[in-house]
């Protein structure tokens, strides 16, 4: 009995020291020695899901609050969604029906007339990071067809950004847009962009709006929760 | 056309040379990167194109500014569009398929992107980014100059040209995980730029040379501080270094928010920061903390120019010269340039309200 307790503790250690090594190297953008990490903790019975959501997903949102503080940068956590992507593979090929557990589905773009895409593309990391499905549809999108793919695709949230004051206006078309065919009460919107703010999605009927990156991935949790 | 006019323009270099010097001189100075051309059409009555320098000219001159400014580089302030240099570049030498030369998604560096790996990089037809040609505007503007009158060379650009060549995540990734490539490309883009430099001051009428350059987004730099001291701030420091060697002034404009990188852009000897982004930035505090050191030009906010009242827009003037300009070490100007969106009223609200509160010694 005693050693039994011995050695569940030990191995929780073991798994615990797993865990952090694989977070650690995720928040540092270790990418050369991310996937060896991973087979070692596979190697030594580690969960899963546990590596997927203590090791690598909490690691992610670590880094979006270290961008969102401005102790690190674009590149730092691009290179972190490298390293997540990296393990992630090694563990994909392991689990039940090859499929990591989606958190939900969003649909993400810049609005007609913006080709601006840095933000966009960012918070689409992050919240694949945070184990979201998202489709994107690139920039400069055409209403009609983003209409289109909404009811075809039928995500939990269409994620909308802008950079330009002159842009911004098409928000409301495309919400309104969704009222009007009866669609809006399927999906939740949320939107970012620099010259955004939550008075403005409020004053477009959007669901939320989002500052930075990690942000927009709090905001994705909780509406998905809400649906 | 406008009714607005000038008592007389009395366009005068020393005018910004004292200022940037940190002294009074008998104006507020009015400085530009850039002056849309619908906005100079509008003030001209009649079409101004991008190659008409002396309607540019003819504009900045009635509107009361000091110096023209004149792209000569591969990329122009703003969009890149079929006018930037390396655009045309990339359409003639890049694109193999004729169909692809009519559709911008395939070479507007907005969009596509061209140095993907080392191949792309010794592939790339750099020499044509240094070719004569690119300084034609700048001899052209001779025949038109107003005495008194400089030119300020829009040039240096080294970070956004880089990045957009390289395409933005590629870039950023390869910045960690391949930091010699990236080094390489800044280094050939630098050396571009530098060249392109010792050719523009053999031109006696250039009186600064404007990196136009954006660093920052409104939340902080885009790549870290360390990361611009690596690669990016020495070509600058190179750059600071030859004009002053050349008694040309080095202006730098950046949007964003430049507060962790205020002491490196000291450093670096640049004379002037343009805009203080009225978004993110205080031009208060910044005059406050660094005015001893480095002047500023700028923070009469697009969105003001956008969506307020001329009489908003007088107040602001009036805000900022009251609270900037004793002393000298500010110019007025818009807060990114002054664009096509922003009410042509307001712009001219600005020029009035320069020309009512800009008399030194400020007293009001």
């Amino acid at each position: 009995m005693g050693n039994t307790l011995l050695d569940s503790n030990r191995r929780m250690e073991t798994m615990s020291e797993h865990l952090d090594k694989i977070m650690e190297a995720v928040i540092s953008g270790k990418h050369a020695e991310i996937e060896a990490l991973v087979q070692a903790a596979i190697e030594d019975k580690a969960d899963l899901d546990q590596i997927i959501n203590d090791g690598m997903i909490s690691a992610m949102d670590i880094v979006g609050q270290k961008f969102a503080e401005n102790e690190i940068f674009i590149p730092e956590m691009l290179v972190s969604a490298v390293t997540m992507k990296k393990g992630l593979e090694i563990i994909r090929p392991l689990l039940k029906g090859d499929e990591i557990k989606s958190r939900g589905t969003l649909i993400m773009c810049t609005v007609k007339g913006d080709i601006h895409d840095i933000g966009k593309n960012l918070v689409i990391m992050m919240l694949q990071g945070a184990g979201f499905d998202v489709i994107d549809l690139g920039v400069d999108m055409n209403t009609e067809e983003l209409i289109q793919k909404v009811e075809e695709i039928k995500p939990d949230i269409l994620g909308l950004s802008a950079l330009l004051t002159t842009t911004m206006p098409e928000m409301k078309n495309i919400v309104d847009t969704l009222k009007d065919k009866g669609l809006r009460n399927n999906v939740k919107v949320i939107i970012g962009g620099a010259p955004l703010n939550a008075a403005f999605a409020e004053k477009v009927g959007a669901d939320g709006y989002g500052q930075d990156a990690a942000e927009a991935v709090e905001l994705a949790r909780r509406l998905v929760k809400e649906k | 056309m406008t009714d607005f006019k000038l008592r007389e323009p009395s366009p005068d270099w020393e005018r910004i040379k004292k200022t940037v010097g940190l002294e009074e001189p008998d104006r507020v100075p009015l400085l530009e990167a850039l002056v849309e051309y619908p906005v100079q059409s509008q003030f001209l009555g009649r079409e101004v194109a991008p190659d008409d320098i002396k309607s540019q000219v003819e504009f900045y001159y009635k509107a009361g500014y000091d110096a023209v400014p004149i792209t000569v580089s591969a990329m122009a302030f703003g969009k890149v569009d079929d006018a930037s240099p390396i655009s045309k570049v990339i359409r003639e030498k890049m694109l193999k398929d004729e169909s692809d030369k009519e559709d911008m998604t395939k070479w507007s560096l907005e969009y596509a992107s061209f140095i993907g790996d080392r191949q792309d990089f010794e592939n790339f037809p750099w020499e044509e980014l240094e070719k004569p040609e690119l300084l034609s505007q700048l001899y052209e503007v001779k025949d038109y100059l107003p005495e008194g009158m400089k030119v300020i060379a829009n040039s240096g650009k080294i970070f956004t040209l880089v990045w957009m060549l390289m395409g933005f995540n590629n870039f950023a990734t390869k910045l960690i995980m391949d930091e010699q490539f990236v080094s390489d490309v800044f280094r050939k883009v630098a050396d571009i730029q530098l060249n392109l430099l010792d050719k523009i001051f053999d031109i006696p009428y250039v009186g600064a040379v404007w990196i136009v350059d954006d660093l920052a987004f409104g939340t902080g730099p885009i790549i870290s501080p360390q990361a611009y001291r690596d690669h990016v701030f020495p070509w600058y420091k190179k750059i600071a270094k030859k004009c002053h060697e050349n008694d040309v002034l080095l202006f730098q404009h950046s949007d964003g928010d430049l507060t962790s990188l205020m002491e490196d852009i000291i450093d670096i000897g640049s004379d002037l920061l343009h805009p203080i982004d009225p978004t993110c930035m205080s031009m208060r505090e910044v005059k406050k903390k660094y005015g001893d050191r480095i002047a500023f030009a700028g923070n009469v906010a697009n969105e003001l120019l956008r969506s307020g009242t001329p009489q908003e827009v007088e107040e602001r003037v009036k805000e900022l010269i009251k609270n900037m300009a004793p002393g000298g070490g500010y110019c007025l100007a818009a807060g990114n340039s002054v664009t096509e969106w922003g009410k042509f009223e307001n712009f001219i609200a600005m020029l009035k309200a320069a020309e009512k509160y800009g008399k030194y010694p400020v007293r009001f």
